[in-house]
């Protein structure tokens, strides 16, 4: 009986001393580990969207000077009658991929705000990105907006992501519609 | 241990002992075995080892030691307000390309040797949108620690360690940071408790 009785109250004593003086816990998940490489960049072709409303055109390094480019650019914009903006994105950046999406699935609500734009996509990756812009486009996130004016330079008229919260169409396209065309 | 305690037990019970002389004693040995915390390797404070910012994160790289002697090579990320981290375990090259993940690595040229996992300060979650794989901490600072062995005596080494991050809002993102390399000096187990 007595045995009973001691071993029980040492069971309760050795029970309290880890609650009082607990022992540390071990890691618990293991690490993805792999040799790092450069971020790869996939852009589109270098082609212009079929998309109703708005025209999308790709530019890449290999293609010439970008000022030249965009000077071409915005000639091709005046002649369809719509407004040339730049936007800087990439592949790794989901909010740029979630536009993206956004306009490829004809949403409503996008396609309204994108309407008489012709957007010109430039890959961060590929035509760099100092940690303060690209050339005389300064900017410190992406996706990024520049209006462009007829010799393909930036008006000052600039909008980033930061101006909606998260990236869904109802929120993008009023302030987009407001950016793009000043109504909203 | 287990064989101590029942012999210790049973000389007791031959003794015939009082029994509450019994558990007074059993209660002060079972308290002085379990619960003496290892004294042997005291807790020290932590050692910075670098710190930079780049792409708008803070990183600062540090060494400690837990009160059993153990070492850890830490690096807490703080990005802007606002922004999140992605997990330590997707992808390096992100998940269908998007993201990229929080590393704190050794590379091949370091001298000091990994013991255990790479752990989190903060468990990651699935994002709001697609894909759900995608999984980021939340918004805020993040601290991956990896255990270690130190290298042996009392001096310090050159080494290094590579930085891999991102971050995003939920509408923008800053540049990612991969396979950054970062040369730190190691203090030997003898001079841990005496930084320079």
């Amino acid at each position: 009986m007595n045995k009973k009785i001691m071993l029980v109250l040492i069971t309760i004593v050795l029970l309290s001393c880890n609650f009082l003086f607990p022992i540390d816990k071990a890691p618990a998940q293991a690490p993805d580990v792999a040799e790092p490489t450069q971020s790869s960049s996939q852009p589109n072709e270098n082609s212009t969207s079929a998309l109703p409303g708005f025209t999308l055109v790709r530019l890449h390094p290999e293609d010439g000077d970008l000022q030249a480019m965009l000077a071409n650019e915005a000639q091709k914009a005046d002649a369809l009658g719509q407004i040339p903006v730049v936007e800087f994105d990439a592949t790794w950046c989901p909010p740029c991929i979630a536009i993206d999406a956004a306009l490829e699935s004809r949403n409503e609500l996008m396609l309204k705000a994108y309407a008489g734009i012709y957007l010109i996509k430039l890959d961060v990756d590929e035509w760099g990105w100092d940690n303060g812009g690209f050339q005389d486009f300064r900017f410190d996130a992406i996706p990024v907006y520049f209006k462009i004016n007829a010799q393909g330079h930036q008006t000052g008229e600039v909008i980033d992501g930061g101006a909606w919260n998260e990236d869904i169409p109802e929120n993008i396209a009023p302030v987009m519609d407001e950016f793009f065309h000043g109504t909203s | 241990m287990e064989e101590e305690i029942e012999r210790f037990l049973c000389a007791w019970m031959h003794m015939k002992l009082h029994f509450p002389s019994f558990v007074l004693a059993m209660l002060l040995f079972t308290s002085t075995v379990s619960c003496t915390p290892d004294l042997a390797s005291p807790q020290s404070q932590p050692i910075s080892l670098a710190s930079f910012t780049e792409n708008y994160v803070d990183v600062s790289i540090y060494l400690e030691s837990d009160s059993r002697g153990n070492y850890s090579l830490s690096a807490t990320f703080t990005p802007p307000d606002g922004y999140h981290l992605y997990s330590k375990d997707i992808p390096l090259d992100g998940v269908d390309g998007l993201g990229r993940p929080t590393l704190l690595e050794l590379t091949n040229e370091s001298h000091i040797k990994v013991k255990g996992e790479l752990t989190e300060s903060l468990k990651a979650q699935e994002p709001n949108f697609e894909p759900k794989e995608l999984l980021v901490y939340p918004p805020g600072a993040v601290t991956l620690s990896l255990p270690l062995e130190l290298p042996s005596g009392n001096n310090w080494v050159n080494d290094e360690i590579k930085i891999t991050y991102m971050a995003c809002s939920a509408s923008q993102c800053k540049p990612p940071v991969v396979g950054k390399i970062i040369l730190i000096r190691v203090p030997g187990t003898g001079v841990f408790n005496r930084p320079q």
